[in-house]
């Protein structure tokens, strides 16, 4: 990295929160996040020099746009701040924070406040599946579908299965360890949910397939949620840390990145690596693209992941395309307990989009808080003994636009 | 003594308390005998208890049956039976008789109650029944209220009601409140308290708009001639006859049963279990809902209430500006707001003033705080004292309702802590 990027923590709301039952306007959400924040962090409204906010589609859920112009309404102080919102699909918080880290090493801001936020249960599951089709080619892949990304993903699964079989027993113990870490996550959506293997392998009347392979287990929830994570300038980090009485190398900081947008239509990202080992090699792509810039070689020498299981296929994925396996073999990390808490390397201690839950818009952010947190020591129950790298992969649509962080030391 | 629990026996395990209560040790791990008077009863336990989890997996740690022909072997293979049967202390003590002549000896015994008296319950048992004996106290429905309210009586072995609380903490992902063996305990002393004087204040100002004054936005889930709905009128009674008979504090007077809930019993309308009859409300087939009318013992329709300071703050609310709502109430004047200063220094006066009579008086108010955030999903008292600008004020508005001040309100500093996530309390409607 040219310029460091310092991570300054921040804070995610309880992704078991229902904000519709609440009756709650989306800025209610924005604004908690925010006061939370200040709490965690200790940072100060004049400290924040822009604020960038990603959200997927509040103008479908909530009726809403413009939403970083809600970030000035939180602190008469604001008044003039330059805001932004991004949106890339799931990926919207990830392509700001992104934006965010390039505005730092760029010189023009020292600290940026960067939100996800989305409200999802405003709406039944039929409409939010169709909102949700416009993160694919609507037209194409979304229209008249009832719940295309399961579809979508489903496919994933039987493209593995295509190439290198794939057993259901696999994707089902996927889903049992991101429910069993979001119970030691106390802001996770299905921390007092039950959950067992039986259970995911099982079908039946609560546990149905929605679109092929995909069942209910299978699936990121519906969620409400925000998060907000603080960046900033190698400069204002150690005026930060000094005030905190911290040394700088106790903070976090941005290793590494990746970014790759891949064509929007599943069937096509599939036909283009018909030669190529990794089913999504843009995904690859992007993820050796972070490795390298922090000057890693190996997926071993990170200590915990934070992946974009929107489904258990797409976790499967991850599992080869970060290299824990040769392609195809990423049953071998499951059936191994290497992804598991206590494994050679924990994928999810958060619980991940499954477990923790998946606010659309705010999934980025939130895995890099939890990056944050690992790598600084303060995920609680769910801390991952001595973490120091953490790579996080944020993906919008069908792995359409990737978004890979390598958040931690490099000492 | 190393105690161990993998085999629970749920006595009446028919009912909701006694069904959802078993699901969630089946859903932790643990195997399950489901007793009540027949074995369908039980089946359909089982079958609440699915639902909950929303799994059928779960019935593989479920075994049900009924008392002729399971008891036996459940109870002797048991390391605890938990008791759920009907709150009638004849009944409670006919079942722990049949217990006591089963259990293993070191085999623990909890009941469900928190009306009934601890210390009666168990005294004609064996030692070890009495030395087994407490009172775990599930909130409903415990898949979503996570309070747990656990002690012992006299003769109950200190270490067994530690082990408990561990047990039900770590093990069963309870909110476990230590609590004092006095009637109702705390969640339901402090509640049934306010709910009294609602009852009360019904009389002057009508159901609708009691609910809608003190409605969510002042930090509860439900309403709460609403939540009595959702109790029942007739356990409601019960509760509070409890309270009256068995507890004596500055603000007993306010443990009131208005002539009109006795008559509205009499007549079947004891809330949601009882909805053709109605309770406080009455749902039409047209979705239009009627409101009790004590005066006229029938049900008029909605006059749908609209007061300024209400509106305001809940559309506060609605943006997240908690604590500026909070101080329009404080602000706002009338007959209205006055009800609504009432009821809230009410709730804040009293759960101070149960520190050390329901809880021990180390815990401060975060015992109290915790079962009322847990077990009723009301924002806690520490946390209303925070919203309303913290113990000064607290003060001023006791004072202003003209209660006695606690001295506790005065000295405990939990208000001070930041409350993450505070919102979820006030619901913008």
């Amino acid at each position: 990295m040219s310029t460091n990027v310092f991570l300054l923590g921040g804070f995610q709301t309880d992704f078991a929160r229902n904000w519709a039952r609440e009756k709650k306007h989306i800025s209610a959400m924005i604004r908690e996040t925010y006061e939370g924040s200040l709490e965690c962090t200790k940072i100060k409204p004049a400290d924040i020099r822009a604020a960038f906010v990603g959200n997927f589609a509040a103008e479908l859920y909530c009726m809403q746009g413009h939403l970083g112009a809600f970030f000035v309404e939180l602190d008469p102080a604001f008044k003039g701040l330059p805001t932004c919102r991004y949106e890339a699909a799931c990926a919207s918080s990830g392509v700001a924070a992104l934006s965010a880290m390039a505005h730092i090493q760029a010189g023009l801001y020292d600290c940026i406040a960067v939100v996800g936020v989305e409200q999802m249960k405003n709406v039944d599951s039929a409409k939010g599946g169709d909102f949700l089709g416009t993160a694919a080619w609507y037209e194409r892949e979304s229209k008249g579908v009832e719940f295309p990304f399961p579809k979508l993903f489903g496919k994933l699964g039987d493209e593995y299965d295509k190439r290198y079989g794939l057993k259901a027993e696999h994707l089902a113990r996927i889903a049992e360890i991101n429910y069993a870490n979001a119970r030691r996550n106390p802001n996770a959506q299905t921390r007092d949910w039950y959950m067992s293997y039986d259970h995911a392998c099982g079908t039946g009347q609560y546990n149905p397939a929605i679109s092929g392979r995909i069942k209910v287990t299978d699936c990121s929830q519906v969620t409400d949620g925000a998060a907000i994570i603080y960046m900033a300038s190698e400069k204002f980090a150690a005026d930060y840390a000094n005030r905190c009485g911290i040394s700088l190398d106790a903070l976090p900081r941005v290793l590494g990145w990746g970014n790759t947008t891949a064509p929007i239509e599943f069937a096509v990202k599939v036909d283009d690596s018909q030669n190529d080992p990794y089913i999504l090699p843009w995904t690859r792509k992007a993820i050796t693209d972070a490795m390298q810039r922090a000057g890693l070689n190996s997926c071993w020498q990170l200590s915990a992941i934070e992946t974009h299981d929107c489904f258990t296929t797409s976790e499967y994925m991850a599992i080869d395309h970060f290299g824990l396996t040769e392609p195809g073999k990423s049953w071998q990390a499951v059936e191994a307990g290497i992804i598991a808490p206590g494994g050679r390397l924990p994928i999810n201690p958060s619980g991940g989009l499954i477990g923790c839950g998946h606010p659309v818009g705010a999934t980025g952010v939130r895995q890099l808080l939890d990056a944050y947190k690992q790598t600084a020591g303060t995920a609680g129950d769910y801390q991952i003994p001595n973490a120091k790298r953490v790579a996080t992969l944020n993906l919008g649509g069908s792995a359409t636009t990737n978004v890979v962080f390598i958040i931690g030391f490099d000492r | 003594m190393q105690r161990q629990i993998q085999t629970v026996v749920v006595l009446g395990a028919s009912g909701t308390v006694g069904s959802l209560s078993g699901g969630i040790l089946a859903q932790n791990g643990l195997n399950v005998y489901y007793l009540s008077r027949t074995k369908e009863g039980s089946q359909k336990g089982l079958n609440r208890a699915i639902k909950q989890a929303r799994s059928e997996a779960i019935a593989s740690r479920i075994t049900c049956g009924d008392y002729d022909t399971l008891f036996e072997k459940a109870c002797s293979e048991a390391d605890w039976i938990l008791e759920c049967v009907a709150e009638d202390m004849a009944v409670k003590k006919a079942m722990y008789e049949k217990v006591d002549a089963i259990r293993r000896k070191n085999a623990i015994v909890s009941s469900v109650t928190s009306s009934l008296p601890l210390e009666e319950l168990p005294k004609e048992r064996s030692d070890s029944f009495r030395a087994n004996f407490l009172s775990t106290h599930f909130y409903n429905p415990p898949g979503k209220m996570l309070a747990c309210e656990v002690t012992g009586q006299s003769q109950t072995d200190p270490a067994l009601v530690d082990f408990m609380i561990e047990f039900l903490g770590q093990r069963l992902r309870r909110v476990v409140i230590p609590v004092k063996p006095a009637a109702a305990f705390a969640g339901n002393r402090l509640a049934f308290l306010l709910f009294a004087r609602i009852t009360e204040l019904v009389r002057q100002f009508g159901v609708e708009m009691m609910d809608y004054l003190i409605g969510p936005y002042t930090g509860r889930l439900l309403p709460p001639l609403a939540t009595i709905d959702l109790v029942g009128l007739d356990i409601h009674k019960a509760i509070l006859l409890s309270l009256q008979n068995y507890t004596q504090d500055a603000m007993h007077n306010k443990l009131v049963i208005p002539a009109y809930i006795d008559s509205m019993i009499a007549a079947g309308r004891l809330g949601n279990k009882t909805r053709a009859n109605g309770g406080f409300f009455k749902k039409l087939d047209s979705g239009q809902f009627l409101y009790y009318d004590p005066a006229s013992e029938n049900y008029i329709p909605g006059f749908g209430p609209h007061i300024q300071f209400v509106e305001k703050a809940k559309n506060q609310i609605r943006i997240g500006l908690y604590r500026q709502a909070f101080e329009g109430i404080l602000q706002a004047s009338g007959t209205e707001a006055r009800v609504v200063h009432e009821i809230l220094a009410t709730y804040i006066a009293y759960a101070y003033s149960l520190i050390g009579q329901v809880t021990d008086e180390k815990y401060g108010i975060e015992g109290i705080d915790k079962v009322m955030s847990s077990g009723f999903h009301w924002a806690c008292p520490s946390l209303l004292v925070n919203m309303i600008g913290g113990a000064e004020r607290a003060v001023e508005l006791v004072q202003s309702a003209d209660l006695a001040v606690p001295q506790t309100l005065r000295t405990d500093t939990t208000w001070e802590k930041y409350y993450f996530n505070a919102g979820k309390y006030f619901i913008a409607g």
